[in-house]
């Protein structure tokens, strides 16, 4: 979609790293989810050499002890520390009513069910100590759940801490069980907190209720999600088979507590390792094979379908076969042949094969001996879409269709999960002893905002769609442009006629447009990166305007160092177009408009405005991104608008050494981009919002207590009398929350400017959720916005619309995007600092968007 | 407004220029008028126009009527003749904290190198990393082809650990007595120590190698010539320049032939490029081939002063806007102050200027900054004067 073909369209095509499909696309299938989902398990029971999980000896075998608190709890927290953050009570306007008003309500069906408690519903936490001590969990479960008092009532242990629906009689109470081995253990169990059902740890109780549910309907927990191997969706041609599944939460919105689930997929492919191996082996031949398979296997994740659980193949242990024995933990030795045909009734039948090693993740942080997990071939399948595969469009078409749910599909598979929680016996059983109720489905009231008018040059044109208004602009001048008149144009020799007729295509699609494009100073060179990079050290003077340079292939490095030279030590703006682009002869003026476009704002020109009632605003967004090269550094952007149209914008960007993604730099930044608008406009602007970026689970304190007094600081010091008032917006892409409006019998997408501030969103913030997309397949997911700091006190209402007034801004598309476009501009620099320059830009291009 | 806009001059729009400066000096100033007591001082200055002279060569003697001569040039000889040796040696990635490998060496570059004759002599070879502990050869493979690209295992090219440290001593120190300093660059220096150390115990040769940090090597000279310490920040973004990143006879043969551009021999010589480039300039040394790739940089050199030196006019401009260089953006600013006639490329003529001053005064520091920002311009002109 869009996103790709403008990416292809620059000539900057590189291979769709995880970022840039989850960023770019904000794709509304759940393809990404399960793509991106390609992490290593760190689940508790691995098969190993050092760790082997072994069944209990004897009748106490524990079925039900496997989910705990602790276990997968760390995401659980990071967002529990979020919610304990409570802004909204610090903003007087919106401590009343954070709802806005204006617009045509919309009713919206959601992802979300109601989950209902009794009003006196409590948890008990309890503390459970044995004498003498023991280690196992699972003996430590299994003696405790042995017990009568403890049998018909609803409980979760992780070992250590017990937590019931129902009160035991006495606040301390001593038990004692028997082991297989004779031995008698006393537990102490004592009451430490009686629980309200908001509590935090209620929510992480209520999850591993959700995740035992899930696990009696027969779905497996692989990552964070849960996935049903049963159904598998079989894509034989590309042997593929895809296992669907659930992404869920437990939490309290508004008023209610909600269980939210999103529909996703897991790609397996039907091949183990061992037979990829074999293959491989017989195409390349004996010689070489070892070394290819090592090539060709390193790095991927493999699922194990005995226990369902995924491992990343780190290294390949030619030396070990199946018949070899390992140890044990109970210091036994045992063949894997032996072992896998004790444990899972398995029979391997390749006794030659090698193994596969894995490192574990260490879950107890200490820094012990590193743990490695032994594998077979046989048993591993593959996961994911391999390299190759994402450029391959039959492939990728085939796994879309299957993946990207239409608003009606989407439902059809919630209201069948819905279904069978009730149906299952277990299930209900499950949540009745625990006094929960699984009710209905939630549908709330949306507002769809009025749509905007675009305004050009000459006049304001209302888009016949929100998505795209190319068409209605193809004839209209844009806001400004300056004249391109001395440029450069580094071509190989091989693609020199189609660069002529490009160029000729571009200067008939300038002039309407506004743009005056004269002859460039056409370079032929070599087809390597060298060639063009010493081509544009040779001819580049400080005359020049701009540098194009057509590329003859997507290899990064051509762009790297083109990016790299000329942005940051010979700051000079740059357009790579892909020579491959420009053969497409049917679509060469849509192409040449696109680049045109493109390369006015790299001049600093403006495309096109909307009506900002606010007089006097600037609008700043701030995005931080990962370093693709080097570890531990991240990549700050901060883009402001340095006109009250906004349509002009400054940047800064920085790389810092840090483990968090928090922003150290925003003072000088924010001091910058105050200056600059003085400059511009003598005077400061009365109000500053801040769109963020890029914040991570469990950040959200950090941000209040770190980046905003750095925000606040600079604004307080631009003016000794009046200063700017200061609004900070956190925006998040990713949230589980969907929402579809009902026509007629079916379900479909809301439309762009669908606001949603009730029922879905938390009672301690100041949030919303907005629309701001169109498309055309699959389903849509709204953007998150929760104000974490307001001084600017805009009615929730105008805070809404201004948000979506700020989606239509972004120049590099004609239409909506899914996010603000100071933001999209933030994570535009960001990535190209981070993947391409791995350097400062340099301040001589802070004023144009020479990033996109 | 109409009245204040009766009262504009040339002293408001003197002022107006001067507010970004003010305001970073923590000053609460809004408007013109509050910034007009600070501003008084500065318009006192006599201002001068450089004149753009491209292509001026300045001679040694005219840089600086006001050196303390005989001192400076006796430490001058010193520094131009000394030699340095530039180290670097890549690893497959870092292994974890608790392995007791962290680093498995697979490639070393070092140049001898000295300001007057620019790289002397070059060594390059590809070492054998040995055995990659078991269940690294992920974080390895991801590693190497994250960066330099050297294959894991099998590489034909890579020779024994002991032979390589035994040609590296040789060729750093060929004869007995005191050993020269050796440098890399501090983001490096923890791996190179580290992997010097692995071989040394490997190979069972002991030398105990020195090993400096390139950073404090060009703080070094620049204060020993200049008396002035430049920012960290500046001496980073000295060395970190991707303009020789493809250049001829920098990269060693195999990344050559594979184009890749992290390779160890070139990190070692784009030490020396940008040293020879941005410092041995401020001596008025002639470039050669052996300083910088001159065919490269004699080309881009007729058509496009904007680029011969990267680091002079371009980082000066860029003292100016951050904070971190106003330490040594002031050596510039206050020259210009003082010296009416002040028509040299401010690159060159520092040293002279800064013996006349001294201390760190707060009031000069800011006096200076504020001025910066009206001189722009002048840099510019230094970026011709540098060629040979």
């Amino acid at each position: 979609m869009s996103g790709r073909a403008r990416v292809r369209a620059r000539g900057m095509a590189r291979s769709p790293s995880a970022a840039e499909v989850g960023r770019m696309q904000a794709s509304p299938s759940p393809l990404s989810v399960a793509l991106s989902d390609s992490e290593a398990s760190s689940s508790s029971d691995h098969v190993g050499t050092s760790r082997i999980s072994q069944k209990y000896e004897g009748g106490l075998s524990s079925g039900d002890a496997g989910c705990t608190v602790k276990e997968r709890g760390g995401k659980i927290r990071r967002e529990m520390t979020d919610l304990s953050v409570c802004t909204r009570e610090k903003l007087a306007h919106v401590r009343d009513c954070k709802r806005g008003s204006s617009g045509i309500p919309v009713k919206l069906v959601t992802n979300l069910f109601n989950l209902d408690l009794p009003q006196d519903w409590r948890l008990y936490q309890y503390h459970v100590t044995y004498s003498p001590d023991i280690e196992s969990r699972r003996l430590r479960t299994a003696l405790l759940y042995s017990r009568r008092e403890l049998s018909n009532k609803a409980k979760a242990f992780d070992g250590v801490i017990l937590f019931l629906s129902q009160k035991l009689e006495e606040k301390v109470m001593e038990l004692s069980s028997e082991t297989q081995r004779g031995e008698t253990v006393k537990m102490t169990i004592t009451l430490t907190r009686e629980l309200p059902a908001s509590s935090p740890v209620c929510i992480q109780v209520f999850s591993i209720i959700f995740k035992k549910i899930l696990k009696k309907l027969s779905m497996y927990q692989i990552g964070r999600n849960f996935y049903k191997p049963s159904e598998p969706v079989e894509i034989p041609r590309h042997k593929l088979s895809l296992w669907p599944g659930f992404a869920i939460s437990v939490s309290h919105f508004e008023s209610k507590l909600l269980f939210g689930a999103d529909v996703s997929y897991k790609i397996l492919r039907n091949e183990t390792v061992l037979e990829f191996m074999t293959d491989l082996c017989h195409k390349t031949g004996m010689s070489c094979c070892t070394q290819t398979c090592e090539k060709q296997l390193i790095g991927l994740i493999v699922l194990t379908r005995y226990n369902n659980k995924t491992y990343r193949i780190d290294d390949i242990d030619w030396s070990v076969k199946p018949t070899h024995t390992f140890q044990k933990r109970d210091g036994t030795e045992i063949t894997y042949v032996d072992y896998y045909k004790q444990q899972y009734d398995i029979t391997l039948s390749d006794l030659n094969q090698p193994v596969l090693v894995s490192l574990l993740k260490n879950k107890r942080n200490d820094d012990a001996d590193v743990r490695m997990a032994h594998l077979i071939p046989e048993l591993c399948y593959l996961t994911g879409l391999p390299g190759q595969a994402t450029s391959d469009f039959q492939l990728m078409k085939a796994v879309a269709e299957e993946t990207r749910l239409s608003p009606l599909g989407r439902q059809q598979r919630l209201a069948r999960l819905a279904d069978d929680i009730q149906r299952n016996k277990d299930a209900r059983f499950e949540l009745e002893t625990w006094g929960l109720h699984f009710g209905c489905q939630m549908s709330l009231t949306g507002r769809v905002v009025p749509s905007e008018k675009i305004i050009i040059q000459d006049h304001i044109c209302e888009p016949v769609s929100a998505a795209d208004w190319s068409k209605d602009m193809r004839t209209c001048k844009i806001l400004s442009a300056q004249s391109l008149n001395k440029w450069l144009v580094i071509c190989s020799n091989r693609a020199e006629s189609v660069t002529e007729s490009f160029l000729n295509c571009l200067r008939r699609v300038g002039r309407p447009l506004g743009f005056n494009v004269d002859q460039p100073k056409i370079m032929k060179v070599q087809e390597n990166p060298a060639a063009f990079l010493h081509a544009i050290q040779k001819y580049v003077d400080p005359e020049v305007q701009l540098v194009m340079c057509i590329l003859p292939s997507n290899q990064k490095s051509y762009y790297d160092s083109i990016k790299k030279y000329l942005s940051s030590d010979c700051p000079v703006p740059s357009q790579c177009v892909l020579a491959q682009t420009l053969n497409k002869q049917g679509m060469m003026m849509s192409i040449a408009t696109k680049i045109a476009l493109q390369m006015t704002c790299k001049l600093g020109g403006e495309l096109w405005a909307v009506e900002i009632p606010l007089k006097s605003l600037m609008v700043v967004g701030i995005d931080v991104c990962k370093d693709a090269f080097s570890q531990g550094m991240v990549v700050v952007g901060f883009v402001a608008n340095s006109n009250p149209r906004i349509t002009r914008w400054f940047s800064r960007c920085v790389l810092q050494r840090t483990s968090a993604d928090v922003a150290d730099c925003l003072k000088v930044f924010m001091t910058g981009a105050l200056n600059r608008w003085y400059k511009h406009n003598h005077g400061l602007p009365a109000r500053i919002i801040v769109y963020r970026d890029g914040v991570g689970d469990g950040q959200l304190k950090t941000l209040i207590e770190y980046e905003i007094p750095q925000l606040l600081s600079s604004v307080s010091e631009a003016s000794s009398n009046t200063s700017p008032k200061l609004s900070v917006i956190v925006v998040r892409k990713k949230c589980l929350p969907r929402f579809l409006t009902e026509t007629g019998r079916t379900l479909q997408n809301p439309p762009p400017g669908t606001v949603v501030d009730s029922g879905a969103t938390r009672p301690e913030w100041y949030d919303f959720y907005l629309i701001s997309r169109v498309t055309c397949r699959g389903t849509i997911s709204p953007t998150y916005y929760n104000v974490i700091y307001d001084d600017n006190g805009l009615k929730p209402d105008h805070m809404q619309r201004l948000t979506f007034k700020l989606c239509h801004l972004y120049y590099n598309w004609p239409g909506l995007i899914s996010v603000p476009a100071p933001c999209q501009y933030a994570h535009k620099l960001t990535f190209l600092v981070a993947q391409s320059t791995h350097k400062e830009p340099s301040l001589e291009l802070a004023n144009s968007l020479f990033y996109l | 407004m109409p009245n204040r806009r009766a009262s504009r001059n040339s002293y408001y729009f003197f002022v107006q220029e001067k507010i970004p400066e003010l305001r970073r000096r923590g000053l609460p100033v809004a408007r013109v008028t509050d910034a007009i007591p600070y501003c008084s001082s500065d318009w006192a200055k006599p201002v001068s126009t450089p004149l753009r002279r491209p292509g001026m060569l300045v001679p040694k003697q005219n840089v600086s009527p006001l050196d303390m001569s005989s001192l400076s040039l006796k430490s001058d000889q010193a520094l131009l003749g000394g030699i340095f040796y530039f180290l670097n040696i890549f690893s497959h990635g870092e292994l974890p904290p608790h392995c007791e490998q962290r680093f498995l060496p697979c490639e070393i570059g070092c140049v001898k190198y000295s300001l007057q004759e620019g790289i002397m002599a070059d060594f390059h070879s590809f070492i054998n990393p040995g055995e990659i502990p078991r269940g690294f050869r992920f974080h390895c493979q991801a590693a190497s082809d994250s960066s330099h690209k050297i294959p894991i295992s099998n590489f034909e090219f890579g020779h024994d650990q002991a032979i390589v440290l035994q040609n590296l001593y040789r060729f750093i120190h060929p004869h007995p007595g005191n050993w020269p300093p050796v440098y890399c660059k501090s983001d490096d220096r923890a791996r190179v120590n580290w992997c010097l150390k692995h071989m040394e115990k490997s190979s069972g040769i002991r030398q105990d190698l020195e090993l400096l940090t390139v950073e404090d090597l060009v703080v070094g000279i620049y204060q020993q010539k200049f008396l002035k310490e430049p920012s960290k920040t500046w001496v980073r973004s000295l060395l970190d320049v991707a303009m020789w990143d493809y250049s001829s006879n920098t990269r060693c043969k195999w990344h050559e032939e594979n184009d890749i551009l992290l390779c160890a021999l070139a990190v070692c010589k784009k030490i020396a490029y940008c040293i020879s480039n941005s410092l041995a300039t401020l001596f008025g040394i002639q470039l050669t081939e052996a300083h910088v790739p001159l065919q490269d940089y004699e080309a881009s050199n007729s058509v496009t002063p904007k680029m011969v030196v990267l680091d002079a006019g371009r980082y000066q401009k860029l003292r100016i806007h951050r904070p971190g260089f106003s330490h040594f953006s002031s050596s510039n600013q206050e020259q210009r102050s003082n010296i009416p006639t002040g028509d040299y490329p401010s690159g060159v003529k520092i040293s002279g200027q800064n013996s006349s001053v001294r201390g760190r005064g707060i009031i000069r520091l800011l006096e200076s900054i504020s001025s910066s920002s009206s001189n722009i311009h002048k840099f510019s002109n230094c970026e011709t004067s540098l060629s040979p």
